[in-house]
Order: C-alpha cells, then structure tokens, then sequence
C-alpha cells in the first residue's frame, strides 16, 4: 500500500535530511566541485517527487529510504563524469573551514576553545586528529595505555563542547 | 541525548579508516541517527579547525616535533648504542690502516718514470757511472742492475743520437770509434731503459748529463 504524503509533512522530512544529504554530497564529491550544491538540489527534487507519488512504501525507515536515494545519484553523477567507477572514489581531503563551518565566529570560538585545553589534551587531539595517528600510536609516542588515550580524547572533547 | 554504538565510528569515518562496507553501513546509520549526525557534524567542524589551523594552534608540539626532525645527527647516534659505536669506528680505523698498507706496498713495488713527459708505471734504473763531470773520457757506462734475464739498451746523447747498443750486464764498454766522436768540453747525455725477455719495457733510468772537461 502506498502512502502519500502531505506537503507539509514532506517540508518537514526535507528540512530535517537536507543538512544529512549535503553533508553526505560533500563527503563523496568535495567542496571543490562546484556542482555539489545543483547534485543536493536534484536529490531533494526527486526525493519530493518520490514522497508524492507515494513511492516510500514503508519497508525500510524514512532515512534508509533518503539514503538511498542520495547514494544512487551520487553514483550516478561520479560514473557520468569519471565514466567507468566500480565504487565512489576516495574522499577528497579534509575541506578547509568555512566549507563545513559557514561562520568565521565558529571557527575562531572552537580555535579560542582548543587553546584554553590543557597540554596533555591538546596533545592527545594533535596526534589523534592533526597527525591521524591511532589510538595505539599515540599509546606507543605518549607511553600510555590505548585505553588512557581514549579516555583523555573523550576527555578533550567534553572539555571543548563546555568551552563552546 | 542517548548514546549509540555507532558513535566509535564517527572519527574512523571521517578520517577516512572505514572500508567500503562499513563506510556504507555507517552511512546509511547517520541518515537515521540524529545522534550520530549531530556528533558527526560537531567533530567534522572540530577536525576541519584542527587541519586548518594545527600549526598554529598546537605551535608548541608541532615546533618540537619539527625540531625533533631535524635533528637528524641525534637520530643517528639513538640509531647505535654507545658500545656499537666505539666498535664501529675501531672497524673503521682498521679498515683506513689496512687500506693505507695496500696503497703504500703497491706505491713500492710499482714505481712510476716518465718517458717523453708521459707518465708509466714501473722501476727506475739507477745510474752509477758517469753521473758528474770527467776528467777524461769515460770507457765504461755502468748501472745498477736489475737481475737476471734482463735487456738493456744504452742510449748517448750530444745534441741528438750518438750512439746505443743493448746488454744484458749491467754495463757497457764505449768502442773506439765513438770514443773518438766525442770531444772534451761538450755535454753528453745518457739514458738506461731494462726490458724482460718478452720485450716488454720494465724500467727507465733518468737522462744524466755529463761533460768532459777540456783540459784533456
């Protein structure tokens, strides 16, 4: 049975999975392509389609459904443009700020954040995030156990959402 | 919020350390975890700050990392021990020495003379008669010899060739007639050069120079 849905209802589904979707776009295709954003607003277009003609039949939830539908056009769009692609490529670089972060006050509240950490957690996030050592290397580099590794990343990053 | 056993997959997926499966397994998880997305999207921001800006912000770390770096002579002695160093470099000055000897017993037993200003490797001839000026007129050439199964040939010089001949002692008795070529008061010249019995040459003299004083 199919279930149509509402133009309300659909506002409120498209509100809540663009950010998921764009982010999801970005991750797979980059900033640097400039036609990411036209890629979002395609998949949002079909999605609205999809919901109104009452193609979600409610086999899978509403996210699978949307993630589906994001993946395959993401595909699409790298197969068109690369030709032959067995799988997405790999991600491009970690983008620069501002592309995941539209404010400069975020940027520099979460800069102003990391430098107020103590030594020992600014440490831990520097190899774990900046170096992208794992866990056990920085055991190994620091002599500390995995698990105390572990502890003082959750620890520095309480530390910065209480900052912020 | 409630926690999920998802979130350990947050940093690996946004480093880049899911394969392709789990990377679609958790992919398809943050479309329906707010949870997870929210997190996800507050530590992407963290990271893309960390990128961006580590050097600045980790200036400490990262200036001692570099030094650290760059100090390469201090990684070479942590690459030894103190033990394994002192018994490197005995081995080094013993490997010099034994080097050094082979170089000075083959600088020995090879000499080198020039014949024509060119340089060839080999023995010299040493000259003993005459060497200084005579007197009278020398009747005999004679030289050191180099031992047995040796040719000599015997050059002298005025201006140009006078005479040459060969032996196999280690001198030479001047005929007659070129005795009687030469003149008292101008300079001669003469030359050794020793060959084995192949004809190969194996040593050269040094052109000495005499002359026979005009008084005779």
């Amino acid at each position: 049975m199919k279930e149509k849905y509402s133009v309300p209802d659909i506002k409120d589904i498209i509100s809540k999975f663009k950010p998921i979707i764009s982010f999801r776009v970005m991750r797979s295709l980059g900033t640097q392509r400039p036609d990411w954003e036209d890629v979002v607003n395609e998949i949002v277009t079909n999605i609205i389609v999809k919901l109104k003609k009452g193609e979600f039949r409610g086999d899978s939830s509403i996210g699978t459904f949307i993630y589906t539908i994001t993946s395959r056009r993401i595909v699409d769009f790298i197969r068109q443009k690369n030709k032959v692609l067995k799988y997405a490529p790999e991600p491009e670089p970690f983008p620069a700020p501002y592309e995941y972060i539209e404010k400069k006050e975020r940027v520099d509240l979460i800069s102003e954040a990391i430098k107020k950490l103590r030594p020992k957690h600014k440490e831990v996030l520097y190899y774990y995030y900046y170096e992208e050592l794992t866990r056990e290397e920085i055991a190994e580099k620091l002599g500390l156990s995995p698990r105390k590794v572990t502890d003082l990343i959750i620890y520095a990053r309480n530390a910065l959402k209480k900052f912020i | 919020m409630k926690k999920c056993v998802f979130e350990n997959l947050i940093d690996d997926y946004l480093l880049n350390r899911l394969s392709e499966g789990q990377k679609e397994k958790f992919e398809e998880h943050y479309f329906n975890c707010a949870f997870c997305f929210k997190e996800m999207t507050e530590r992407a921001e963290l990271i893309s700050v960390v990128k961006s800006q580590g050097t600045h912000l980790f200036k400490g770390i990262y200036s001692r990392k570099e030094a650290k770096k760059s100090s390469w002579i201090e990684d070479l002695f942590a690459f030894l021990t103190p033990k394994q160093w002192a018994t490197a470099a005995i081995s080094a000055v013993l490997v010099v020495i034994v080097a050094l000897g082979i170089i000075s017993i083959r600088n020995t037993s090879t000499h080198r003379f020039f014949i024509n200003d060119e340089l060839v490797r080999g023995e010299s001839i040493t000259l003993i008669s005459p060497v200084i000026d005579m007197k009278s007129m020398p009747s005999q050439f004679r030289w050191k010899s180099l031992g047995k199964d040796v040719e000599y040939k015997i050059y002298l010089y005025n201006h140009e060739l006078l005479w040459s001949t060969t032996t196999k002692n280690n001198y030479i008795t001047l005929p007659e007639d070129i005795k009687n070529l030469m003149t008292s008061g101008e300079k001669y010249s003469w030359q050794v050069k020793a060959f084995s019995p192949n004809g190969t040459l194996i040593a050269v003299s040094s052109l000495v120079q005499f002359m026979i004083s005009s008084e005779q």
